[in-house]
């Protein structure tokens, strides 16, 4: 509108104004509307021409006509509800607030249909976000969606058309009908996204026809089950062969399958596929995407006949036994799965079991030696005689051994608790660090045959020591590992220790708990080695194993390596390294000496029997230089402080752990 | 800034009217109105034309004003005169004249009309011309038939289907309509209906 105008009406609003506060009696004259005037059918503000509904309805909502004719002569559609126009969101907006290129009625020459909706929803949400009514709050999660949707594959340009993106909000939302949250416009939506989707991805659509899914939609009309954007989201879609799309699949598929879902999780295929990779079977491989069925239907993917094709594609041999796979085995669940449950048990009982004895000693142990140094009693460090004479303790093969086994058992509890705990931060960071779960299972494979390579060296070694001294070896005499019942009275002495009700009993060459650290690996060998290798060539595993081994050798695999990581890096460091007389590290395994006074101390019957038979001299080295002390501390130190990280990060996993 | 500009504006003409309790609008300058000066003549005062075959442009829609004026410019519409005025003016000048006469009153002056004409008339109205020529034919988008001087709107018909006048969008097959339905009546049953509206 002409400036002069403006003001010109603006001036005359003012005489109008004053001259009623100036006479009253006018008002009743003045009510008369100016209305008439062809200058009200323009906006003062922009001058523009006020276009509203009911004009555009005259002809767009005649439901006689319900198409026109396009100046070339071809019918176009021209029709829209006003009812459903006036029940939507923008029942209250003016139809060319969206189709802004409409300024003249009846239009001169043939209009686009140009609609942005993407300003208009920013502009409103940032204008009314602070708006207490709560009115607009929806606008937050609408202007979500569009930024999704603006990252997503329908806002690229078109590969065959670049001037147009794939698809544009009113492709997918009824433009006339969007219904408040809640409203039966978005119910009847629903039932009709898989149609609006089939618009473009028809192949698609015909396949979904088949499927579970879409048969309880267009048969049954039951808006529960899945359409195509409770899979594919509704606004971050992405081409299916992106990891994001993969992985959102799975988790969209959980948002119904909940079950299935925490089951899958669990297996081997679930904990890849949760730290965030998608090598491993999804969902859909094996259970099909759009076709999807029940796996009675002979034509669904998961039919008998029909399962070991979707293992083949990564399995490529393998055999019927993979049939009798659970690749949604639940341990918690006894009457479907017994044989799981059992093991599940057995080794959480175990582990509660050896975990709450030994925190129990631990704790007990700390509380004695503590108790005992507030009396001066116990192993003090004679700082005026420093020990000179160390006692050989270890010969080198055996601390090698150790040093390796240590390295090993770390390098396995990092990469393994990795798809334990895959549901953490930490565990997605440490396989992105190593660089992906495949290179994750190389340096987990490799530290395997490393540990069980030197586990079989030590056997080999000590049953060749044996072999030398068969003669005299005394299978429970005081230099042997085995237990025997000296130790049993150990342990009852040890407690009667801590509660101050008798005397530190006195220990030979090995204590029990010694013992206990020793014997602990071979058992986890025998557990963790063989459901390891069965894991590790499933294939092969396969040809004289059924298929639910897996299940088990995954489940005990995990609760066994659980239990060493735990008692390891907190036990073992506490008898060996924390008890306050040895804090803050003992270096014995490494130097492979002990100080003399301290051996005397921790193994004072191991001393008198050496002393008798003459044979201490035999044992009795200078103290180790200051550089091999130095290294030893170091790598002591390392060691220590890698297992209280490993120690920290499982202890993580397990209080996060979502099941 | 453009509203505060605005609103500085009706402040200032506020104090202006409070001081000398004259009317702001003879102030504010008529430029609009000083244009249109020259179209009395023909066109009636403020645009209420009083010649019958003279249209009247009081209350006319602006748009469809200088969409009007522009084509006399161009030679357009068998022009009579209005080719050689419209030379005259600019753009701005042709939004001046169209303001003021959007702002003004439609007086009409009754006109001798055949009832039965017009009511059937008003039929052929209701059926192919409503949509566009809204309530009637009143002042709009669509321009002003309602009232208007109904030997103008003869000439004017002429000219469309005379080819002397370009038809607007869609016209052409609504006139069609008309005349399929009613013969060669059917315009001037028309034409009495919108000259029997007041």
């Amino acid at each position: 509108m002409p400036r002069r105008i403006m003001s010109n009406r603006a001036a005359r609003l003012w005489v109008v104004l004053l001259t009623l506060c100036f006479n009253p009696a006018l008002q009743a004259a003045l009510e008369q509307p100016t209305g008439g005037l062809m200058i009200d059918n323009f906006d003062p503000e922009t001058g523009k021409r006020i276009i509203p509904n009911e004009r555009c309805l005259d002809c767009h909502g005649d439901e006689k006509q319900k198409t026109d004719v396009r100046d070339d002569g071809t019918p176009v559609k021209i029709f829209v509800h006003k009812d459903e126009i006036e029940a939507s969101v923008h029942g209250k907006q003016s139809c060319n607030n969206c189709h802004v290129t409409i300024d003249r009625v009846p239009h001169r020459k043939a209009p686009e249909v140009i609609v942005g909706c993407i300003d208009c929803h920013r502009d409103t949400w940032v204008q009314y976000k602070d708006d207490p009514s709560g009115k607009h709050k929806r606008l937050k999660v609408v202007n979500e969606q569009i930024d999704s949707y603006m990252q997503s594959i329908h806002a690229q340009p078109n590969s065959l058309d670049q001037s147009r993106t794939n698809a544009t909000c009113y492709d997918c939302h009824e433009a006339h009908n969007v219904g408040e949250l809640g409203s039966i416009q978005r119910a009847e939506k629903r039932l009709k996204n898989p149609e609006v989707c089939g618009r473009c991805h028809e192949e698609q659509l015909k396949a979904y026809r088949t499927s579970d899914h879409g048969k309880a939609i267009f048969e049954k009309g039951d808006s529960e089950s899945a359409v195509c954007s409770d899979c594919h989201t509704t606004h971050e879609i992405d081409s299916p062969e992106t990891d994001k799309a993969k992985l959102a699949i799975t988790k969209n598929c959980g948002d119904c399958h909940e079950e299935e879902q925490r089951t899958y999780f669990d297996s081997y295929h679930g904990q890849v596929h949760r730290l965030g990779y998608t090598n491993t079977a999804k969902c859909y491989d094996c259970h099909g995407s759009h076709e999807i069925k029940g796996e009675d239907d002979p034509t669904s993917e998961i039919h008998a006949n029909n399962r070991l094709e979707n293992c083949r594609v990564c399995h490529e041999d393998a055999n019927d036994n993979f049939l009798t796979f659970w690749p949604h085995g639940d341990a918690d669940d006894k009457e479907k799965y017994p044989g799981l449950w059992f093991f599940k048990v057995f080794m959480q009982a175990l582990i509660f079991g050896v975990m709450a004895f030994f925190w129990v000693h631990v704790m007990l142990w700390l509380y004695r030696e503590v108790m005992d140094r507030i009396q001066g009693k116990g192993f003090i460090e004679d700082m005026d005689k420093p020990d000179i004479v160390y006692f050989r303790r270890f010969p080198v093969a055996w601390r090698w051994i150790h040093g390796l086994f240590a390295i090993s058992t770390m390098a396995l509890i990092l990469t393994g608790t990795t798809l334990i705990f895959s549901h953490t931060g930490w565990a997605k960071a440490v396989v992105v660090f190593l660089g992906g779960p495949l290179m994750e299972g190389y340096i987990h494979r490799t530290a395997a045959m490393i540990w069980l390579g030197i586990f079989a060296v030590h056997l080999a070694i000590a049953v060749s020591n044996i072999w030398r001294k068969r003669g005299e070896f005394e299978w429970f005499g005081s230099t042997s590992m085995l237990p025997n019942m000296k130790d049993m009275r150990d342990l009852r002495d040890m407690f009667k220790w801590f509660l101050g009700k008798g005397p530190r009993p006195e220990f030979s060459h090995w204590t029990y708990w010694q013992k206990f650290d020793y014997w602990a690996p071979f058992w986890g060998a025998a557990v963790i080695g063989s459901s390891g290798l069965m894991l590790f060539m499933p294939e092969k595993t396969a040809l004289i194993l059924p298929g639910w081994m897996f299940n088990i050798a995954t489940l005990v695999h995990a609760e066994e390596a659980l239990l060493a990581a735990i008692f390891l890096n907190s036990v073992h460091f506490f008898n060996v390294h924390f008890r306050p007389e040895r804090f803050p590290m003992s270096t014995t395994i490494f130097t492979g000496a002990i100080p003399f006074e301290e051996f005397r101390h921790d193994h004072s019957l191991e001393y008198e029997r050496l002393v008798a038979s003459g044979e201490i001299n035999n044992y009795l080295v200078r103290r180790p230089s200051r550089r091999a002390d130095l290294a030893a501390s170091f790598i002591t130190s390392v060691l220590i402080m890698a297992g209280l990280a490993l120690l920290t990060l499982v202890l993580i996993g397990l209080i996060t752990s979502p099941s | 800034m453009k509203r505060d500009d605005t609103m500085s504006k009706h402040v200032r003409n506020l104090l202006l009217a409070v001081l000398t309790l004259l009317p702001a609008a003879v102030m504010a300058g008529p430029s609009g109105q000083a244009l249109s000066f020259t179209c009395a003549g023909c066109h009636g005062t403020d645009g209420s034309s009083v010649g019958p075959s003279m249209p009247a442009i009081a209350g006319m829609d602006p748009e469809v004003f200088v969409d009007a004026m522009k084509d006399y410019r161009l030679d357009k519409r068998n022009p009579s005169i209005m080719n050689r005025i419209a030379k005259a003016y600019s753009d701005e000048q042709f939004k001046e004249m169209a303001w003021f006469f959007a702002s003004q009153r439609l007086h009409l002056q009754p006109q001798v009309t055949d009832a039965a004409l017009a009511k059937r008339g008003a039929e052929l109205h209701q059926k192919h011309c409503e949509k566009c020529h809204e309530e009637g034919g009143r002042p709009g988008d669509a321009g002003t038939l309602a009232g208007q001087w109904m030997p103008y709107l003869q000439y004017t018909m002429q000219d469309f289907l005379s080819g002397k006048r370009d038809w607007p969008r869609k016209m052409k097959r609504k006139v069609d309509a008309a005349i399929e339905d009613d013969g060669a009546d059917a315009v001037s049953a028309l034409i009495h209906y919108y000259g029997s509206q007041h």
